[in-house]
């Protein structure tokens, strides 16, 4: 009797360890209802299936193209926060190497590239290299000014966020480079009458990513610095270079999401663009199961807390909401998807 | 006076205070010494309000009293000062004497004038010239603790509890705190002074306590006792200590520190310590020895003085670099040094491993389970799947869990920090049959320990040191209990 109620007890509790193992499934569910109810009023009024099938898929593919920018951000944000740390400055460097990859194509006069005579293939890899390079640097300094200067996240990504938006405004003013229209392939490329190549490297980076936090030494350190930073220290990990290295892959991953911007829009509004970015990534991370307090997080739920805000704004959409009150409906998921996560964990 | 009276208590199973009775006058001071564990602590947090006694009586003045709360004991006149002060940096004086307890004006507005008088007229009684307007955060250590002191004066506290307050100050500090308590005394105040360091014992003291494994062992007046017969008080009679052997096969200088020295924690520390050899390091709370191996392992630095590593010289600025010299650290406080709670059981006993098995960077996850597994036969690590939850371990398991990280990198030079910290008694056994293994193997090993039986048991030799000093060196028959307590409290090495 007593052996018997002890297996149950033992049943009962490896369930809910397993349950609390994958909060994933949790978050899916909900995407998955957000999904039932987006296709229901969508509608199935169409000729056939077919049309029907062709619809709804073409309202995603476009849901998800809108959102592969800030997508690749979020997953970069997702390590960050894992820290304990914040960056505040993703779309502001987001408009600065956008403003670089622009400047360097311009087939107008004043397009660095085309001045020295270099165009075509040669101009985009070098344009896109340089933006990596770039977005590098700038990730890094954020890194170095939080490690080796001992700046709270938020202050010294603040300060960043500040000067790059006003520094890229300053130099782009009254300045329109004009993108070529092969640059825009990269990201309008048709594939089958489907434009949906930011969605493939969205996808490509997010396998990456998941990769590097299961299964390299990297990936784990980062959890194990967000988890307890003094014991990791007292295990010989290396804290600051581990925290560092979390930036500099953000500010790489910013400068990803300016190629696909750029490339799909071919211009860019340096006052406005990216502003808020930072908001929806941290957003996406928070939804996806990534605790602020550092230590917790995924690459897949932070990818799943993305489509669930974008579902989200594609169902405000379609209901017709009034545009000032989407941000309420967001702010609103975030506060709930947190309140629920408490509630799985206790 | 306060009188306590067969005081009695216990924490679950664990006895903490056995029939325990004390009288504390007014206009002495009195010590109340003892052991780690000693019950010290709960005796004083009784009188406190901090806990609640089981049993026994606590009198004032001939009242029956009884504290469920600090505030009631705070009204009844006794003040406790912790050894974490209670003050606001960024507060000034005489803000501070009135917090919880502000005078207000008749519109409910801050007194700041009747405050900064009421204070004025406490420091004049008690002969402190500092202006009250001061920021606390200006303050050093010695004022501070002046101030708490002038707050509880302020309250009408008849007796005020000092627990270690001498710990983090520098010699004039000490003096100057010293030269407040005598006012105190002639004052009438009663004063419950909790120390160590039996020196300034015999120096501010009338009359001494000695607690030991919950009873009070000793009391008197202090005119008629020295340090070493404190000393041998708090340990009482030695016991018989099995030494655990081994095959002893001492080879290389690994580790030498001469004059290493911290900002503030320790200073002028010299020794060196021998591949296969176990070297004990102990002393009581305070006296700096986490701080100086922290330091050898790259967790902090040291302000002057060299280290050598089989007899080169380095220069340890990180964790990482120490570990890639072959320098291992087991840290103290499993909680908040060793455990990673968000990861599982095989990662918190392979994280130091992580970029020494990995290729290109990618963890060698069968490595790792390998090494882990022949540990684990080792250290008779119980647990269901490697892949739980660090958690969902016992105390001792996951202390083990802790060790077999370090036992995978297999260093040249072992520290471990109370590494019986919080482990059952079997478990303690296993970890030392470990450690003598390793010994054997050709390891140099460290072991800090406030325990002076598991020195005595384990370790070759010991360093004792106090107030971040090596006090004196215990070897063979000069390594008994009394010896360690001796030197622990600030003895000096008896000349041969």
């Amino acid at each position: 009797m007593q052996a018997a109620r002890g297996k149950e007890r033992n049943f009962i509790r490896r369930l809910m360890a397993a349950r609390a193992a994958d909060s994933h499934v949790g978050i899916a569910l909900v995407l998955l209802l957000l999904v039932i109810v987006q296709t229901l009023v969508l509608g199935f009024d169409y000729g056939s299936f077919g049309q029907w099938f062709s619809a709804w898929f073409r309202n995603w593919i476009n849901i998800l193209r809108n959102n592969a920018g800030v997508g690749i951000v979020a997953l970069g944000m997702t390590f960050v926060i894992i820290t304990g740390g914040i960056d505040l400055a993703v779309g502001s460097m987001l408009v600065a190497t956008g403003a670089v990859i622009m400047t360097l194509i311009d087939t107008g006069a004043s397009g660095i590239l085309g001045v020295l005579g270099i165009t075509g293939v040669w101009a985009y890899v070098i344009a896109i290299i340089v933006a990596l390079i770039m977005g590098y640097i700038l990730g890094t300094g954020s890194g170095l000014l939080i490690t080796r200067g001992r700046i709270a996240p938020f202050i010294a990504t603040l300060g960043a966020m500040k000067i790059l938006r006003s520094v890229t405004q300053h130099f782009m003013q009254g300045y329109n480079p004009r993108v070529p229209r092969d640059f825009l392939k990269i990201s309008n490329m048709q594939v089958g009458g489907l434009m949906f190549m930011p969605i493939v490297y969205w996808a490509v980076i997010a396998i990456i990513l998941h990769y590097i936090s299961k299964r390299t030494t990297f990936g784990r350190q980062v959890i194990a610095v967000g988890s307890n930073e003094r014991a990791a220290q007292l295990s010989g990990v290396n804290v600051n270079r581990v925290k560092t290295r979390v930036y500099s892959l953000m500010g790489i991953l910013v400068s990803i999401a300016a190629i696909v911007q750029v490339s799909r829009i071919g211009s860019m509004d340096y006052a406005n663009a990216g502003s808020g970015m930072e908001m929806d990534a941290i957003a996406a991370a928070v939804v996806g199961g990534t605790s602020m307090a550092g230590g917790r997080g995924t690459i897949l739920g932070t990818f799943l807390g993305m489509l669930i805000i974008a579902v989200m704004n594609n169902l405000l959409n379609l209901f017709g909401v009034p545009p000032f009150l989407r941000e309420a409906f967001k702010g609103l998921i975030v506060v709930l998807a947190v309140l629920l996560q408490r509630k799985q964990k206790t | 006076m306060i009188e306590m009276k067969n005081i009695r208590k216990s924490f679950g199973t664990n006895t903490v205070l056995k029939d325990v009775s004390i009288t504390i006058h007014g206009g002495e001071i009195c010590a109340l010494i003892g052991e780690n564990g000693a019950g010290k602590s709960t005796l004083m947090n009784i009188l406190g309000g901090v806990h609640q006694m089981d049993s026994g009586d606590i009198l004032i003045d001939g009242q029956r009293v009884r504290f469920t709360t600090p505030a009631q004991s705070l009204n009844a006149g006794i003040a406790f000062i912790h050894q974490e002060l209670n003050l606001i940096n960024d507060l000034p004086i005489f803000e501070n004497m009135f917090i919880g307890r502000e005078l207000k004006d008749r519109w409910g507005r801050l007194d700041l004038a009747r405050m900064y008088e009421a204070t004025e007229d406490i420091f004049e009684r008690m002969n402190i010239e500092i202006d009250p307007n001061t920021m606390v955060r200006e303050l050093d250590a010695s004022y501070k603790q002046i101030v708490e002191i002038c707050r509880a004066i302020m309250m009408d506290a008849s007796v005020i509890i000092m627990d270690e307050p001498t710990t983090s100050l520098t010699e004039p500090e000490i003096k100057r705190v010293f030269q407040m308590m005598r006012t105190l005394r002639d004052q009438g105040v009663g004063i419950i002074f909790i120390s160590h360091k039996l020196g300034e014992v015999i120096e501010i003291c009338q009359r001494y306590l000695v607690l030991r494994d919950g009873i009070l062992v000793a009391e008197g007046k202090v005119a008629d006792v020295t340090t070493d017969d404190l000393a041998r008080f708090m340990v009482g009679h030695e016991m018989k200590i099995d030494r655990l052997t081994r095959e002893k096969r001492i080879g290389k200088e690994v580790l030498r520190l001469e004059n290493f020295t911290h900002a503030h924690a320790f200073r002028d520390i010299n020794l060196s310590i021998r591949a296969g050899e176990i070297l004990g390091v102990t002393g009581l709370l305070g006296d700096g020895r986490s701080e100086l191996f922290q330091t050898v392992f790259g967790a902090d630095s040291a302000l002057a003085g060299t280290m050598f590593l089989e007899g080169e010289p380095v220069k340890v600025t990180s964790t990482e670099q120490a570990l890639q010299l072959g320098i291992g650290y087991l840290p103290r406080n499993r909680k908040e040094n060793g455990i990673l709670k968000d990861l599982d059981v095989l990662e918190n006993a392979s994280i130091v491993t992580w970029p020494l098995f990995a290729k290109r960077g990618v963890i060698d996850a069968e490595r790792h389970q390998e090494v882990f597994q022949s540990h684990r036969r080792e250290l008779d690590i119980t647990l269901q799947s490697v892949n739980d939850a660090i958690h969902t371990l016992s105390g001792g398991n996951q202390q083990k869990v802790v060790l077999a990280k370090w036992l995978a990198a297999n260093p040249k030079l072992l520290i471990l920090d109370n590494p019986t910290q919080g482990v059952d008694v079997g478990a303690k056994e296993e970890i030392y049959a470990i450690i003598l293994k390793l010994a054997e193997e050709g390891m140099a090993i460290v072991v800090l320990s406030s325990e002076a039986q598991e020195v005595m048991r384990l370790c070759d030799r010991a360093l004792v040191m106090y107030h971040g000093q090596i006090q004196g060196e215990v070897q063979d028959a000069s390594m008994t209990e009394h010896e360690i307590m001796r030197l622990a409290t600030g003895g000096v090495v008896e000349a041969v």
